[in-house]
């Protein structure tokens, strides 16, 4: 059985190498002795936190047998927290839930609205390391960006077993290359992570979810790029088709007609006002939703998804696009967030094709986010890219593991 | 000596790598000792290089061409858009073509529906809200050379501005690019969809100094404009006070799209240039912007009114245009006015902790007491990053030296309370030496991996930003001969 913390692999065999099997640590000079040791044996291993997003990336080069574990997830702590200075430094352990606790006692946030994705069922934390590692960012990423906009600097042992640093703990800084960009969204190819210093945003004091019923999806999203393109800095655009049931009240298909198109704002009290009768009198008639907060969070978590066994897949397109993808793809679920940006498609294996076409048509791409293990090993996360792409890309690659010991294959 | 001395072989092979170039650009190859003079420095000109020969290209292939050409030929390259770098990222090499890629200048859509601009890089960062201004929008990132500086230098340094704090730098309002390699292939790396596929390269690439490869067209977001803007003097009698106040108003959740510190020396030299009206007996101000809509540009003034007034300081607001440009004409002439002060200034360019503020100016203050040089600072305040502006005269023997070496204390002291060398200038030929200061061997040793991953001949922009055995040199700012900056025509602040 294997000893990683609610670790979603029923089964999860010994290696052969007992010293390696699952080595749990607690600080970086325990990884540098770690990769020190799988360097000498040339022993790749999986790098595991909360264990919540291990179904996601392409299955890892085990040669038929589990990898050895290297578990993070001891590695936690807030390290350094200034509010007045917007920064935070934790491990990479650290829990979501206990950071975003922390930062919401000064009424700041993660700007990048970090997601665990529980449409993949795991009952572990997630946490920090693993939400930037992955590149999970939910609907508030609209306002703010994705974690690569918020991360400042890192620490991390890299395949050489040097423990270095990228970038820095200010929030405007320009020296040298800027390798905590590279990090965010490598699923841990790159290095093992000991410590993120993350830019904090302010969050705000109110709310408020605003529903614009009975759109077809060009209208939906139309209207959705119409509040984007806007000076209303909404946190969070999103469509919700009449074939999706969230299972929750105000948004059930009866209440949403032909389709919903969500707008949520994040301000003071006096300022939400404002934006609300600009909305009205941008878009037209809006409704107020009870429930807004656990709608945008069950739509960043995937949650649409959960009880289904579609694959489902992130399309990253240009907004103008979402609406005809869409309707091309005629999938059994899906919805829409980032003001079309990026739909959410559940769609049975033999779409694959068919999806990762028409986000290359509209000028965007398709991720494989979850589907079994066969099939991310065939299709890959991310669609095939130019030979000179590919060959810059192992080059980097090998510039930080040439040994390719850190969850090999999973990118 | 800043860099190896140049390669003698490839300097006896000048003819053919000119007659090369010119069979891919034939009507785009410098060659003449007096035109190349033209870009033998950048904004850093206390450093100057004639380059073996310019190239100006017109088209994507033709980078492709000279690039796969200058890699089978072994010859260096140094990138250049307008020249306007404060770092010398576009100081040549006598053994290296410069590539100027002014003549790239095309907008090529502007998609509204889709927030963004696809350009090539010598569109020049001002053209660009020029460009989408009448439909409301703008691009957010505005170094003060924007009229001239190009979008891709921007990529090249991650350009900041006045207004990062709120906006974000140029990696933060990039969305793709074609990026051609050193060996002449060119790469897509994201576009108009929101995410990445795969390792983040574009936001590697951003901010890289030339040293990876050339840019030859990009892809960036743009912003529709905020419907109000007001701004709001604040003076203090006690820089402390000032510091507690800026700390006050970040910690309270306000971002203002500005907030510019001078201390009293700065406004005391702007008062006496073009008299803007800041209150004489003031240790130090702080001039703040608040954009957005009515409501909250309403909600940010009431509470930055409360710290001011808590943190001891006076308040003075601005709603109309004119009055607005007033408060700012003394903080956009700070480096004009250091010039009636003494003949030649260096600027720094280091980013601190805001709370490190009243430690790192005693600092300062007393380096100045050691030196015998005078010393101003103005401090982008919302994001910690400082330019203190060293003034001194050339013409005194050993006072450039001395002025020299107070900058590169100034740095070492921005590291020591766990800053960094560089902002927003870059790191480039001249803070190079120092980037050891900031970075273990270990950390430069990733990034030079890095480096050699894209450039693994060493033929881009050599000599910039990694320190070298060759050359030991202290240095750290941007030099001013006479109150003339190098491109007179741009405000810099």
């Amino acid at each position: 059985m294997c000893a990683v913390r609610n670790c979603p692999i029923p089964i999860c065999r010994a290696s052969d190498d007992p010293h390696l099997l699952m080595t749990t640590v607690s600080n970086e000079n325990e990884i540098v002795d770690f990769v020190a040791v799988a360097r000498e044996s040339r022993t790749p291993f999986e790098i595991v936190g909360g264990g919540t997003r291990r179904g996601a990336g392409k299955p890892m080069l085990g040669e038929g047998k589990p990898l050895p574990v290297l578990d993070v997830s001891g590695l936690t702590g807030i390290v350094e927290y200034q509010p007045e200075e917007l920064i935070i430094t934790a491990r990479p352990g650290t829990s979501l839930a206990e950071l975003k606790a922390v930062l919401a006692e000064k009424n700041q946030c993660l700007g990048f609205d970090p997601v665990a994705w529980s449409l993949f069922g795991a009952t572990g934390k997630p946490t920090l390391g693993g939400a930037a590692s992955a590149d999970a960012s939910g609907s508030g990423r609209l306002r703010y960006g994705p974690p690569r906009d918020s991360l400042l600097g890192f620490r991390a042992v890299n395949g050489f077993g040097q423990a270095f640093r990228g970038g820095a703990k200010v929030v405007k800084n320009v020296t040298g290359f800027d390798l905590p960009k590279l990090m965010c969204g490598s699923f841990g190819t790159l290095g093992v992570l000991s410590e993120l210093t993350f830019r904090v945003y302010p969050r705000a004091s109110h709310r408020v979810t605003l529903m614009l019923r009975d759109q077809n999806p060009e209208k939906g999203f139309a209207a959705l790029r119409t509040i984007w393109k806007s000076a209303l800095e909404p946190s969070g655009l999103a469509y919700i088709p009449a074939s999706a049931d969230l299972s929750l009240g105000d948004v059930g298909p009866e209440n949403i007609g032909g389709g919903a198109a969500l707008i949520r704002f994040e301000a003071a009290q006096t300022v939400l006002a404002e934006k609300i009768a600009a909305t009205k009198t941008l878009i037209g008639d809006v409704t107020l939703l009870e429930q807004g907060e656990a709608i945008f969070a069950a739509i960043g978590e995937g949650a649409l998804f959960k009880a289904s066994d579609l694959d489902v897949w992130r399309l990253s397109v240009p907004p103008s696009e979402a609406a005809r993808v869409a309707n091309a793809l005629n999938a059994p679920l899906w919805l829409g967030d980032w003001a079309g940006g990026l739909l959410w498609i559940g769609a049975e294996a033999q779409d694959a094709p068919r999806i990762r076409a028409q986000a290359q048509q509209a000028g965007g791409h398709a991720m494989l986010l979850r589907a079994p293990a066969i099939r991310r090993a065939a299709l890959g996360i991310f669609p095939p890219q130019s030979p000179a792409l590919v060959a810059v890309t192992a080059s980097v690659k090998a510039a930080f593991d040439p040994l390719g010991l850190f969850n090999p294959g999973r990118l | 000596m800043l860099f190896a001395p140049p390669d003698p072989e490839i300097l006896s092979r000048r003819d053919v790598i000119i007659a090369s170039l010119k069979t891919i650009v034939p009507d785009g190859v410098v060659e003449a000792p007096s035109d190349l003079s033209a870009y033998e420095s950048d904004a850093l000109p206390s450093y100057r290089q004639r380059p073996l020969v310019a190239v100006l290209p017109k088209s994507a292939e033709q980078v492709c061409a000279i690039l796969r050409y200058a890699a089978q030929a072994g010859v260096p390259i140094v990138p250049r858009g307008a020249g306007t770098s404060l770092s010398g990222g576009a100081l040549p090499r006598a053994d290296g073509i410069l590539i100027g890629m002014g003549r790239m200048s095309r907008i090529l859509e502007i998609d509204y529906e889709n927030r963004c601009v696809t350009l090539e890089p010598g569109v020049t960062n001002a053209a660009i809200t020029r460009a989408v201004e009448a439909e409301g929008f703008y691009y957010a990132p505005d170094p003060s050379s924007q009229i001239a500086c190009t979008i891709g230098g921007n990529i090249a340094e991650n350009s900041g501005g006045l207004h990062c704090l709120k906006y974000g730098l140029t990696t933060n309002n990039l969305m793709g690019v074609k990026f051609v390699l050193p060996g002449g292939e060119m790469i897509t790396l994201g576009g108009k969809a929101h995410a990445s596929a795969g390792l983040d390269l574009l936001g590697l690439i951003t901010g890289s100094e030339g040293l990876l490869g050339m840019v030859v067209e990009a892809t960036v977001r743009i912003i529709r404009k905020a419907p109000v803007t007001r701004t709001m003097l604040a003076s203090f009698d006690a820089v402390p006070d000032a510091g507690a106040c800026v700390a006050a108003i970040i910690g309270d959740g306000v971002v203002p799209a500005a907030m510019e510190f001078m201390d009293r020396k700065t406004i005391g030299a702007v008062e006496a240039y073009n008299a803007p009206g800041y209150p004489a007996d003031a240790e130090a101000i702080l001039i703040i912007d608040a954009d957005g809509t009515e409501a909250e540009v309403a909600d940010a003034m009431a509470r930055i009114k409360i710290h001011v007034e808590a943190c001891k300081g006076r308040l003075r607001e601005a709603t109309e245009t004119k009055a607005r440009a007033k408060m700012w004409q003394g903080r956009k002439a700070a480096f004009a006015a250091m010039g009636r002060l003494q003949p030649d200034m260096i600027c720094m360019d280091g980013t601190i902790p805001r709370h490190a503020l009243p430690r790192v100016l005693e600092g300062i203050a007393a380096m100045s007491e050691q030196y015998g040089l005078g010393c101003c600072n103005v401090f982008h305040a919302g994001d910690g990053n400082l330019h203190p502006l060293i003034i001194f005269d050339a013409m005194k023997p050993g006072e450039l030296d001395k002025a020299e070496a107070f900058g590169a204390d100034i740095l070492r002291l921005c590291v020591k309370v766990g800053g960094v060398l560089t902002g927003e200038h870059g790191v480039g030929i001249e803070k190079r030496d120092l980037m050891t200061e900031m970075f273990s061997e270990a950390d430069l040793d990733q990034q030079h991996r890095v480096k050699c991953a894209f450039d693994s001949g060493g033929l881009f922009n050599p000599g910039k930003v990694f320190p070298t055995l060759a050359a030991c040199v202290e240095q750290g700012h941007m030099h001013v001969r006479g109150a003339q900056l190098p491109h007179p025509h741009l405000p810099r602040f």
